[in-house]
């Protein structure tokens, strides 16, 4: 008999233990998953963020809410919106616009990705902070995970332009590039997303006044 | 009693994964979401496009259309686009496109105002100096068009000329003196092959009936001297004669002078906006000809102030000629559009007269046939003037008074 109970108390333990491994493992494998599958929706929704940003600012390269002459400040010549983007770069452009409330007076906007060393607080090395500047004002940004933030230029013959791009008037199209991470990951394993547009071109810019 | 046990373990299981299960479906429902989210907006954003571009076109090729489109099935959604008038005397209007996609909504806002031909830079119906010419004019290496080009013809190029802005071609393809890598031009801006912008037949003699009203019109004279000197014109019939002076803001409230069956011959500084207008009444070409004597300039120049509003047209019946004269042999300085109905712009005696520097052009030239200004000996001025055409970006926004309208309309902006 008192062998029988050893035997009953032992294999119960083991029993018993399994049965704890398996819930450990479980409580594990979910907060692993759990994890990892928000931060994949977190990533999902920063991109998105970021797309439907660039593509609202960047569709309004040129634009101006007037019928009259406005004057460009960096020629002090009337403004041709062909000419909007005065400086391109792989990861930075800037140009002129109308911001909101559209008003008629030509802005300022300039888009440009931030070093890794300002964001050495997130535990993920690579991300980095993709500014928006307003009129040379403060930028305004926050750290949404980008990683790669890369644009390509094309002219009116759909061929590359090398960047730097100081000549107004050569860009046509743009392709842009935008890559998202987690900024903090599970185990180090860091989700990412990818965003492609092949061809951006503002019809404000890949026109003259002379469109009829 | 172990069986108590193991029911408790089991229910506690299925619990514990059905909790995490429902997490893991929500944050996959609202990924999904998030796509589809984004597929929407980007659908309604394409049928919006869709809705103006089609409105343009309704509007190139019926310029009165007003009437939209209401609620259109498009693509899986609908569109919706209404024109309105914004400015009447200006012929401004707005187009405004909606692109409905199940609960997302798009809107574009595009502005259209009437073109006329002082939005170009350069046009040309023929790229020949006659209708039996056979010889081909080439822009060059030493050529520079700033602002928008236009030919009905093919676009001829040697030792890469270069052109700054739109620039659009009726017959197509370029043609290279040589080969391409030797001639092909550098564009900075769009080329759009296969635009077809005719040159209109009436423009000079429809300016008469304007002239009569409101403006002034020179009549039964065979030549008239023009002097512009800022506000006042000076004019003469004769050479050796002395000038008579008009004030221009009595003479031509409307801005509109008129030659009728002339010769003029001009110069001066243009203050304020005038379009000087000479016709022919015979088929000679020597009436309705406009020779410029001398520099024609604004007397605020728009380069140096953008904020001028001087500005000046000039539209002949048949040829708009550089006077092979001492003023003219070290350069000129045009600031005006020029318009040419049956002939074109160019130099007198291109091919005969000195090397003359160049001709600054501030402005724009249409013509029906392409005149030259000079000769090349290889990459070599040998003759007469290089050009150096620059525009006059004030005429995308404003044009000189009664110049020719090219029937159709132009985009002045899209918000999207």
């Amino acid at each position: 008999m008192g062998f029988t109970t050893l035997l009953d108390i032992a294999g119960s333990m083991i029993i018993g233990g399994t049965l704890m491994m398996i819930v450990m493992r479980l409580s594990d494998a979910s907060t692993e998953k759990t994890y990892n599958y928000s931060g994949e929706l977190i990533v999902q929704q920063n991109l998105l963020t970021l797309a439907e940003m660039i593509e609202f600012d960047f569709r309004k390269i040129g634009f101006c809410n007037t019928w009259n002459a406005v004057v460009d400040p960096r020629t002090n010549q009337p403004f041709v919106s062909s000419q909007a983007i005065y400086y391109a770069d792989g990861s930075s452009m800037s140009f002129y616009t109308d911001l909101y409330p559209y008003n008629g007076s030509l802005d300022s906007l300039r888009y440009y990705l931030g070093p890794t060393s300002e964001c050495s607080s997130t535990p993920n090395p690579r991300d980095r902070i993709l500014y928006r500047v307003e009129n040379g004002n403060a930028a305004v940004a926050s750290n949404l995970g980008v990683t790669d933030f890369r644009m390509v230029f094309y002219d009116v013959n759909d061929d590359t332009i090398p960047p730097p791009v100081v000549t107004r008037g050569l860009i046509k199209s743009i392709e842009i590039n935008i890559t998202v991470e987690n900024v903090a990951a599970y185990d180090e394993k860091y989700s990412n997303a990818f965003w492609k547009q092949i061809r951006l071109a503002s019809r404000n810019v890949s026109r003259s006044k002379t469109d009829n | 009693m172990s069986g108590k046990a193991i029911l408790i373990v089991v229910i506690g299981f299925t619990l514990t994964l059905l909790a995490v299960g429902q997490k893991f479906g929500s944050l996959s429902n609202r990924a999904v979401d998030n796509y589809v989210s984004y597929q929407s907006e980007t659908v309604a954003h394409n049928i919006a496009i869709s809705g103006a571009n089609i409105a343009a076109n309704a509007i190139y090729l019926s310029p009165t259309w007003d009437d939209g489109y209401d609620n259109i099935p498009y693509q899986g959604g609908y569109l919706d686009v209404t024109v309105d008038v914004v400015d009447e005397d200006l012929g401004l209007r707005e187009i405004t496109s909606r692109g409905i996609y199940f609960r997302d909504t798009s809107e574009i806002k595009l502005r259209i105002a009437p073109s006329n031909f002082s939005e170009y830079a350069y046009y040309s119906n023929y790229e020949k100096a006659g209708p039996t010419s056979s010889g081909t004019i080439w822009w060059t290496g030493k050529d520079t068009v700033w602002g928008p080009f236009h030919t009905q013809a093919k676009l001829s190029c040697a030792f890469h000329p270069s052109f700054r802005g739109k620039t659009t071609s009726h017959k197509g393809s370029i043609e290279y003196q040589t080969n391409k890598k030797t001639d092909s031009p550098v564009i900075t801006g769009i080329y759009l092959p296969g635009k077809n912008l005719e040159i209109p037949t009436q423009a000079v003699e429809n300016l008469e009936a304007d002239a009569d009203d409101d403006g002034y019109k020179f009549d039964g004279q065979d030549t008239v001297y023009l002097l512009f000197d800022k506000d006042t014109l000076r004019y003469k019939y004769s050479y050796k004669n002395k000038y008579t002076a008009l004030y221009l803001p009595s003479a031509a409230p409307n801005g509109l002078i008129y030659a009728k069956n002339m010769v003029v011959r001009l110069k001066g500084t243009v203050k304020g906006k005038y379009t000087l207008g000479c016709s022919s009444s015979t088929s000679s070409t020597g009436k309705g000809t406009v020779w410029l004597d001398d520099d024609i300039v604004y007397n605020t120049n728009p380069l140096k102030h953008p904020e001028s509003t001087d500005l000046f047209g000039i539209i002949a019946e048949n040829y708009v000629w550089i006077t092979e004269n001492t003023p003219n042999k070290t350069s000129i300085n045009i600031q005006a559009s020029v318009f040419s109905e049956k002939w074109g712009f160019g130099a007198y005696n291109y091919d005969k007269r000195p090397v003359s520097g160049n001709i600054n052009l501030l402005g724009g030239i249409q013509q029906n046939y392409r005149q030259p200004v000079g000769t090349i000996d290889g990459n070599t001025i040998s003759h007469g003037f290089t050009k150096q055409y620059r525009y006059d970006s004030r005429l995308a926004f404003m044009s000189p008074p009664f110049y020719p309208g090219t029937g159709g309309f132009k985009i002045v902006s899209w918000f999207e």
